[in-house]
């Protein structure tokens, strides 16, 4: 009798343990959602890509390992597109036409208008994760942005210079291509507007080592604030030579600036510099600071382009949530059930940046001035 | 915008700066042209050897910390060792092949291109510079900034090309590097040795290439494509100076450094590498053997001289 009470016990155990075990592993074995994601991996823009793509593999890490989205995980399919347009398109290609994924995440300007044509094409969802140009709200139908486009965060420089700093001639510089020139373009309108003038507006090669010429012109224009639209490559070069030609105006950048590496470079010439960053701080954003924790334990370092990162996590959150939209309402998954989702939730909680609302084509965010001061970035105001 | 520019301040600024900069330039094209000469070979592979002089440098400076003499020494090492490396394993191969022209030419072209690829994957892609800051004390003299690293940059160079001036007129070795260069079988019958001079010169282009590159690390950012992009440059003053006038070559790449700078007068700055295909374009078509100056004011120099 005890023999056989026992026996049925350990049956029950054993029953009990594999539905434990089983219902995972069952979960774990379903299709997993999978989508595309084509950042620079390799070339110029590595500094800023690999540390993007961190990010991102981190929060898919985090959603799997927390069940996954409805008990399926998900995978993301990346290749280096090298910030080149053209192996962007071959990534695209590479995602609808082998991988066959409903979406996409996509970053840097020209690469994101290069393959708009093929996500509008194929009705599949493109998700801009870190590219700025204006133009990305008008790519079409399935062309959407999880990062906040440069009329934001360089609207708002542009009118805290006139209105809180009182510059009124600004001289703007830019690296001639895509959103260089995209976004110098949105700083001398809006500083314009404002009733600065802006007496020198010139773009310089993307190659471009030497800026002499270029800055002989900016001490000729007699600016009393320059506003730089380059990256983390040439940026440093610029105000270096600038300060070597004893040129002393204030110097603003966008986001890209924001980068500690220009800091180490342009040591004590880098203070007063202005950039803009569209994520809050670790003060603001308990979160944040835990996310900067994990990168000094894992890289030793906190990450190039910070505010990026933030939002390179966050867009993969919003890609899970996506899929789990489509999955709870039982749709297949389709590039536009995925775009359904995106409108018809619009507003999301994301971990890093905080409430993002999906606004047409574009979203809108808080943006967050910074200083460099005693050598190091501090925050200078908070413009909503 | 432009009457602004034309206070001889910036002008004499634009000329000075325009005269530093065209520094690894000057270097770059010599030894672009000093191959060419002695050896007939149009030596794309020293774009890897400048790439490679850089990464060796910015690793003595940075990875095992060395001291700036033993850094560059370092890397001048590095490279000599890598261009007589390429003679006699690469180059000496094809000749004793009778390989022709083209194999020539493609062959340096690989061995940048595989350099390239090696530092990348070794060094990665990002920009790097020789030192942590790109910052060069300044000096005001009337009124033009002259940096450190200008100084610096036209000193070293002054002093290569002099050498180099002085090593090919009056020691052996470079007289024989240019007896080879003007006929290498009739050199060989007086008994000078062409693998000698060839070897020679390698070893010159491997210094020559150290020291440009230390000049443009310390200054810019440098990814392991850079150095092709560089010797476009050379090979346009190259042309430009006339195929085996070595000399001539170097005072090239000065005037397309000035033109360049000077053109920001007239075009914006975001123009400026065109310039460099216009005058890649025009010389080929206009100046096939190189610039040269009209006879009439060449007899002149030479009255006068």
């Amino acid at each position: 009798m005890v023999n056989r009470w026992g026996l049925l016990r350990s049956g029950l155990m054993a029953c009990a343990l594999t539905s434990l075990v089983a219902g995972p592993l069952q979960a774990q074995e379903k299709e997993p959602f999978r989508f595309g994601n084509g950042m620079p991996t390799s070339g110029t823009q590595a500094l800023f890509g690999s540390d993007q793509v961190k990010a991102q593999q981190w929060a898919v890490e985090d959603i799997n390992s927390k069940g996954g989205i409805n008990g399926r995980k998900l995978e993301m399919i990346l290749v280096d597109t090298q910030a080149d347009p053209q192996l962007g398109i071959n990534a695209v290609n590479r995602f609808v036409g082998i991988d066959k994924v409903p979406m996409f995440l996509i970053s840097w300007s020209a690469v994101v208008k290069a393959v708009a044509p093929i996500a509008n094409r194929e009705k599949v969802l493109a998700i801009n994760a870190g590219a700025n140009s204006p133009e990305i709200a008008s790519l079409g139908d399935f062309v959407y942005t999880a990062f906040p486009l440069a009329d934001v965060d360089i609207t708002a420089l542009a009118k805290y210079t006139y209105d809180k700093l009182g510059k009124r001639k600004a001289a703007v510089l830019y690296i001639n291509n895509e959103s260089g020139a995209a976004g110098a373009r949105v700083y001398r309108d809006v500083f314009q507007k404002a009733g600065g003038a802006v007496v020198l507006f010139e773009g310089y090669d993307p190659k471009a080592t030497d800026y002499t010429g270029l800055l002989l012109k900016l001490r000729a224009a007699g600016a009393d604030m320059v506003h730089i639209q380059g990256l983390v490559s040439d940026l440093p070069q610029v105000i270096a030579q600038m300060r070597q030609l004893g040129l002393t105006q204030r110097v603003s950048s966008y986001a890209a600036g924001y980068n500690p590496k220009i800091i180490e470079q342009l040591g004590a010439a880098a203070e007063g510099l202005i950039v803009t960053s569209l994520a809050p701080s670790a003060d603001e954003n308990p979160n944040v600071g835990a996310f900067f924790k994990r990168w000094q334990e894992k890289e030793g370092r906190i990450p190039n382009g910070a505010p990026y990162t933030q939002y390179t996590y966050d867009s993969v959150i919003l890609v899970s949530k996506l899929f789990e939209w489509v999955d709870q309402k039982g749709l297949p998954v389709t590039g536009e059930n995925l775009r359904k989702a995106l409108i018809e939730i619009r507003e999301f909680d994301l971990p890093m940046t905080g409430k993002t609302v999906i606004d047409g084509h574009r979203i809108h965010k808080p943006v967050y001035l910074m200083t460099v001061q005693g050598g190091k970035f501090v925050p200078l105001a908070k413009v909503d | 915008m432009v009457l602004g520019m034309m206070d001889p301040i910036v002008l004499l600024q634009i000329v000075w700066t325009g005269v530093a900069i065209s520094s690894y330039y000057v270097l770059f094209t010599i030894a672009f042209s000093l191959a060419l000469k002695v050896m007939q070979l149009w030596n794309f592979a020293q774009a890897g050897l400048m790439a490679l002089a850089f990464y060796s440098m910015f690793f003595a400076f940075n990875r095992l910390g060395l001291p700036l003499p033993l850094g560059i020494a370092f890397g001048a090492a590095v490279t000599v060792a890598a261009a007589m490396a390429l003679e006699i394993f690469g180059l000496r191969t094809l000749r004793a092949r009778r390989s022709g022209n083209l194999t020539f030419f493609i062959f340096t072209l690989i061995c940048a291109e595989f350099v390239s690829y090696v530092l990348m994957m070794v060094f990665g892609t990002e920009p790097q510079t020789l030192f942590p800051s790109i910052l060069s004390q300044v000096h005001i003299v009337m009124n033009i900034a002259i940096s450190n690293w200008d100084l610096i940059a036209v000193g070293t160079t002054v002093v290569c090309v002099a050498a180099l001036w002085v090593f090919t007129r009056f020691h052996r070795e470079g007289q024989f590097m240019l007896a080879v260069g003007e006929n290498a079988a009739l050199a060989e019958l007086y008994g000078i040795s062409a693998k000698r001079a060839y070897l020679t010169t390698m070893i010159i282009v491997g210094l020559i290439s150290c020291a440009g590159m230390y000049l443009f690390g310390s200054r810019s950012g440098v990814f392991p494509a850079t150095p092709l992009e560089l010797l476009l440059v050379a090979v346009i003053a190259t042309l430009l100076g006339g195929m085996g006038r070595i000399f001539a070559a170097g005072a090239a790449a000065i005037a397309i450094g000035l033109i360049q700078s000077f053109s920001v007068l007239f075009i914006s700055s975001q123009w400026q590498t065109l310039v460099l295909y216009v005058f890649l374009f025009v010389t080929i078509i206009v100046f096939p053997f190189g610039f040269r100056l009209p006879s009439w004011l060449r007899k002149t120099t030479k009255l006068s001289a």
